[in-house]
């Protein structure tokens, strides 16, 4: 594909622009107990884990975490044991287009930062850092929703309808269901989150990753039944006609990397939208960019 | 007579790390009330009363600040129904022992004052356990450290002990 045509909205935008400057790194002899708190304390999805000599070696992030759950590794093990080796980097100079083939083809969410002259760890990138770029661009933009009262003559249908991202399988489980299926289900379908359902089929939470990193932090045998670590009792969700920019202002505002969908009543889940999502259609919010993005992946 | 534990306050209050982040801030509330002083930090004690950690206002508003708050600061609009709901949602399903800071720096009770100044400054730490054999014996605040010096320092002091 020559570069004319892979011309989008995020061509000329660097990494400089939406990583974040905050690295949260670990000794690689440290426990993943510890990691886990720092996931915890930072609201981050991973660590950075340092050698001896202070230099970046690999990251350990939730899903490494929740593997290690699976395979029933004790809590007390290194981070080295887990981690994921090497590290992958970027620089600050480099587009994000590249940055989100990179993230693409290596099936990685995040890419650490090195300044180039000297490799020095400087961010790190990843893709809710880059939809808030694209959110920002919305914001400004006259077509955007927030805009709207001055553009009343625009065409709502130019907009990005959550149903066009978002993922139209759903993986759920019911409460009585154990962990160790729910974390085979989230690897096998790499998904962050799973819908818990009742007897009923009613929706009635979710389990994260992070919930699952904590039940492992506290000793929960992988044998419990999902309602015994739920920590929600409601599931966060949009309507699938709902417009994209507005789920991500959702998202953003409630911290949260994902929202179920649902169709004609909040019940009938069939969709999971997530900034990952909103992320790979490398686009704002609305057709007006997305006519000129390279593809829906 | 210029030692921690001349100056430290031996009433002070506890966490326990299995509390909840949501019950640990209502104990913040709680004891701020009752000493008539805010507290912006708080020990975290095993069951056999063994230092294990420091819950401090800053590990609070970690868990608080928004991931995006570079979007946040574009946004005019943030008034979101349920926004605190699910923060306080959050609060239940965190423990104090998954957010606390547990490299906690401590002092001795025959540490100097001098000293502790000298840690606080360097550390930027506002309170430093007083800790003997393993069992904290009170809490050195930098506002109770500044007026001790200020109370020594003063021109119209008394004579010095």
């Amino acid at each position: 594909m020559g570069e004319a045509s892979r011309k989008s909205i995020l061509s000329d935008a660097t990494v400089k622009e939406a990583m974040r400057a905050q690295i949260v790194s670990l000794p690689a002899n440290s426990p993943i107990s510890h990691g886990i708190r720092h996931l915890i304390k930072y609201k981050i999805n991973a660590v950075l884990v340092r050698g001896e000599d202070g230099s970046p070696v690999g990251v350990v992030s939730k899903t490494d975490i929740v593997g290690a759950y699976y395979a029933g590794i004790p809590i007390d093990a290194p981070l080295a044991h887990i981690m994921v080796s090497p590290p992958l980097f970027c620089t600050l100079g480099d587009s994000l287009e590249s940055v989100l083939d990179t993230m693409r083809n290596q099936r990685v969410y995040r890419l650490y930062v090195r300044e180039e002259s000297d490799d020095s760890v400087v961010g790190v990138v990843a893709y809710p850092d880059i939809v808030g770029l694209l959110y920002g661009y919305c914001r400004n933009c006259d077509r955007s929703v927030m805009n709207r009262k001055k553009n009343l003559q625009d065409n709502v249908e130019l907009r990005i309808k959550v149903k066009e991202v978002m993922r139209g399988s759903v993986v759920w489980f019911y409460d009585q269901d154990d962990l160790f299926r729910i974390m085979e289900a989230i690897s096998e379908h790499r998904c962050g989150t799973v819908l818990v359902k009742n007897r009923e089929e009613i929706p009635i939470s979710v389990i994260s990753k992070t919930d699952l990193i904590l039940a492992y932090a506290r000793g929960v045998p992988s044998e419990t039944i999902a309602g015994h670590i739920l920590s929600s009792s409601r599931v966060i969700s949009c309507e699938e006609s709902t417009l994209l920019e507005d789920a991500i202002r959702k998202m953003i505002l409630t911290d949260l990397q994902r929202l179920f969908v649902w169709s004609e009543a909040t019940e009938n889940v069939v969709g999971v939208i997530s900034l990952s999502d909103a992320a790979r259609i490398r686009s704002g919010s609305c057709h007006a960019c997305i006519s000129s993005r390279i593809r829906v992946e | 007579m210029f030692r921690a534990r001349d100056i430290m306050e031996t009433k002070f209050h506890t966490l326990s790390p299995h509390m909840t982040v949501a019950e640990a801030i209502e104990r913040f509330k709680q004891v701020s009330e009752e000493k008539q002083r805010r507290v912006f930090g708080m020990i975290v004690e095993d069951e056999v009363g063994r230092l294990i950690g420091m819950l401090s206002m800053y590990d609070l508003l970690l868990l608080v600040r928004p991931k995006h708050a570079q979007v946040w600061g574009i946004m005019t609009d943030i008034e979101v129904s349920g926004l605190f709901e699910v923060l306080a949602e959050r609060a239940q399903a965190v423990r104090v022992e998954d957010i606390m800071t547990t490299d906690v720096i401590t002092v001795a009770p025959d540490t100097h004052v001098l000293h502790i100044l000298d840690i606080m400054i360097k550390k930027h730490v506002r309170r430093l356990p007083v800790v003997s054999d393993g069992v904290v014996e009170g809490m050195v605040y930098l506002s109770d450290l500044f007026y001790f010096l200020v109370e020594k320092l003063s021109p119209t002091r008394g004579p010095v002990e």
